[in-house]
């Protein structure tokens, strides 16, 4: 499904992913942890599409094509989707007519017809519930006046309306009590599935507790320097990320 | 060849006023001198600077008999609209002390008081509310004739009284001139919803002026859809305790347009607020204009005044001149203005295209979005519903995002 392989990138001139490689198969679900600065919110904007950041060696290969080259949105009709860390409001434009243009044009896209707008309500009600985003919530302006667990919860709901092939989630987690962190992850959770695969960006443990990835990548200083299976988390949170980088260079 | 109904501006002012009450020829009197004196605006006229005029001002003319605007509504009952001709005429004396806009008519507004001959008078008695808006058409003749009109509305509200208000300024040919003045006095705790729609402006210059009692609240939404060349100008005096008054705009301009906004508004009393939204779209050649100035007297303390203007520039090829500022002479007050010109906001649009927007698209959601916020203050469904058709229209790829919120 996807495949990064030697991926260095500079913003501003400035290295901040230094040689990641990395693979994840379909029905795969992939935790990269790492702290502050390590540059993961920077992966996840490389691999959806945002400018100002400089691909300065290696590729991405995604589906078998060169990710690089794709437009963002060309990338998210190919099924790829990032739920941000920090979705922007977009006050004049209500999110149920976003997310039916979203859907209509990936349907588009793949050669099907595009939802009318009762069969599109349906669906988004349908799917509102998994992450008890309330109907009202739908209706508004994208993400305006939106609380920080309700942004997260309506980019969970993005994310089951559009069906991706491959989620990038960028801290899901930060911002959550633990009620919506549940919400949250229950609605991740709905998602997984065998065609699907997941890359889930945090810097705690406690989202893979509610999200049980496949594998588990530490990240440090634009590297990753040790993958493991769901138990390398639980020592990051006993030991924190200095051992385990002081451990990989020993 | 020249045609001898056909007059300059200033040349069309008679020597002396001798018909009317005696109040209304001193008053065209005093208007008629002012600007014998001051003349017309050059691009030396400081509040002129970025609106030439003087196209306007060295042209002939022929006089628009037919100026006061058409109702096009039911007057809610209560409220009585009658001709300002007739009352004039009949009862002269329930008009004296208005219409002198404040004491202070320059210009254009001084041109529009010496000659109207026409308009209406629209009069809410105290503590009634006009349910249902009362909404005006403006259209001047469609004669091939360069024609001027001066139409001329007196709104007067009483204590408690409410009115929602629409007027549509429709395009008139290119070269015909609509000067126009709308004069607005609110009662104590009087409640005014102004909606002013400009479509297609020819040759428009148009003044509103508010005087407001205690308590009372005007809230004023502007649209402005395109104009060959149109200066509006709205002043707003808070002359009683905690009045308050929220002035919005949209503006879109193309092609060569040329639109002017300005808006003054004077704290002159304790507890005010003012609240001033304009927002603008320039592309093609076109020019905007925004000046805002918020003056606070020295008494008008636990003032509240904010203003903002922001405008997106579609072409390199398009002006925006904005200036909005702040003179303020009471020290216990919250002030704030601002003023962006730019693009549209990278990370929203890429928000939308990580999405599976097509990247045109998503700058027609935006741009529409951008004015769409403002359009939405208009207090009246049907007029609001009419000016995102509008704007749709205008806008790229309009058709393509019918439905965006």
């Amino acid at each position: 499904m996807l495949k990064i392989e030697d991926l260095h990138v500079e913003v501003d001139g400035k290295p901040i992913l230094k040689g990641i490689n990395l693979e994840i198969e379909a029905g795969q679900v992939h935790a990269i942890m790492g702290p502050n600065g390590s540059g993961k919110s920077t992966l996840a904007y490389v691999l959806a599409g945002r400018e100002g950041y400089d691909v300065t060696k290696g590729r991405v290969l995604y589906k078998g094509q060169d990710l690089l080259e794709m437009a963002p949105e060309m990338r998210a009709a190919e099924g790829l989707f990032l739920g941000f860390q920090y979705p922007v409001a977009i006050p004049g434009v209500s999110n149920i007519y976003f997310l039916k243009a979203a859907l209509n044009a990936v349907r588009k896209h793949r050669g099907e017809e595009p939802l009318d707008a009762i069969d599109f309500m349906k669906l988004s009600k349908e799917k509102a519930a998994l992450v008890q985003l309330p109907d009202e919530l739908t209706k508004r302006c994208v993400n305006d006046g939106f609380s920080g667990g309700e942004k997260k919860r309506n980019e969970i709901f993005q994310m089951a309306v559009l069906e991706p092939s491959l989620a990038v989630l960028d801290e899901t987690d930060s911002g959550l009590d633990i009620d919506a962190l549940k919400v949250v992850a229950e609605g991740v959770n709905s998602l997984r599935g065998p065609e699907r695969a997941m890359l889930v960006i945090t810097h705690y443990q406690r989202l893979l507790d509610y999200i049980v990835p496949d594998t588990v990548h530490v990240l440090i200083d634009g590297q990753i320097v040790r993958t493991g299976d769901k138990d390398l988390a639980k020592q990051l949170e006993r030991e924190g990320y200095a051992d385990v980088q002081g451990a990989q260079q020993l | 060849m020249t045609n001898p109904s056909r007059q300059t501006l200033l040349g069309s002012l008679p020597a002396s006023f001798d018909s009317g009450p005696e109040w209304l020829r001193a008053l065209r009197g005093r208007a008629a001198d002012a600007l014998r004196e001051q003349g017309l605006p050059t691009k030396r006229t400081e509040a002129w600077r970025f609106t030439p005029v003087r196209s306007v001002v060295d042209a002939e003319f022929s006089r628009e008999e037919e100026s006061a605007p058409s109702l096009v509504s039911a007057v809610p009952e209560g409220v009585a609209v009658r001709s300002l001709r007739q009352v004039l005429q009949a009862e002269p004396e329930l008009l004296a002390g208005r219409l002198d806009l404040g004491g202070a008519p320059t210009h254009f507004a001084a041109l529009n008081t010496a000659l109207f001959s026409d308009g209406l008078w629209i009069d809410v008695p105290a503590g009634t509310a006009g349910e249902a808006p009362i909404e005006l058409a403006h259209a001047i003749s469609t004669s091939s004739e360069r024609g001027v009109a001066y139409p001329r509305v007196l709104v007067t509200l009483g204590d408690n009284a409410e009115l929602t208000l629409i007027e549509t300024y429709a395009g008139g040919e290119a070269e015909q001139l609509t000067n126009s003045v709308v004069e607005v006095d609110l009662g104590r705790n009087a409640k005014m919803s102004h909606v002013r729609v400009h479509e297609n402006a020819g040759l428009q210059v148009g003044r509103v002026d508010v005087r407001q009692g205690a308590d009372s609240s005007y809230r004023s939404t502007v649209v402005t859809l395109g104009g060959a060349l149109l200066r509006f100008d709205v002043r707003c005096l808070l002359q009683g305790k905690g009045a308050e008054c929220q002035l919005d705009g949209a503006y879109l301009i193309d092609g060569e347009d040329h639109v002017d906004h300005h808006t003054l508004v004077e704290h002159q009393a304790s507890h005010c607020r003012s609240a001033q939204t304009y927002r603008g779209i320039a592309s093609g050649k076109g020019t905007a204009v925004f000046d805002g100035i918020v003056v606070v007297h020295r008494d008008a303390q636990k003032t509240e005044a904010h203003q903002e203007n922001r405008n997106l520039l579609l072409s390199d090829t398009a002006t925006v001149h904005t200036k909005p500022h702040l003179e303020i002479d009471a020290d216990d007050v919250v002030c704030s203005h601002g003023v962006t010109v730019g693009s549209l906001d990278q990370e929203q649009l890429f928000y939308l295209r990580a999405r599976g927007i097509p990247e045109d698209l998503a700058h027609s959601m935006l741009t529409y979005a951008f004015l769409k916020t403002i359009v939405d203050r208009v207090s009246h469904e049907p007029t609001r519903a009419r000016m995102r058709e509008a704007l749709l229209t205008r806008l790229p790829h309009g058709d393509d995002i019918e439905g965006v919120a």
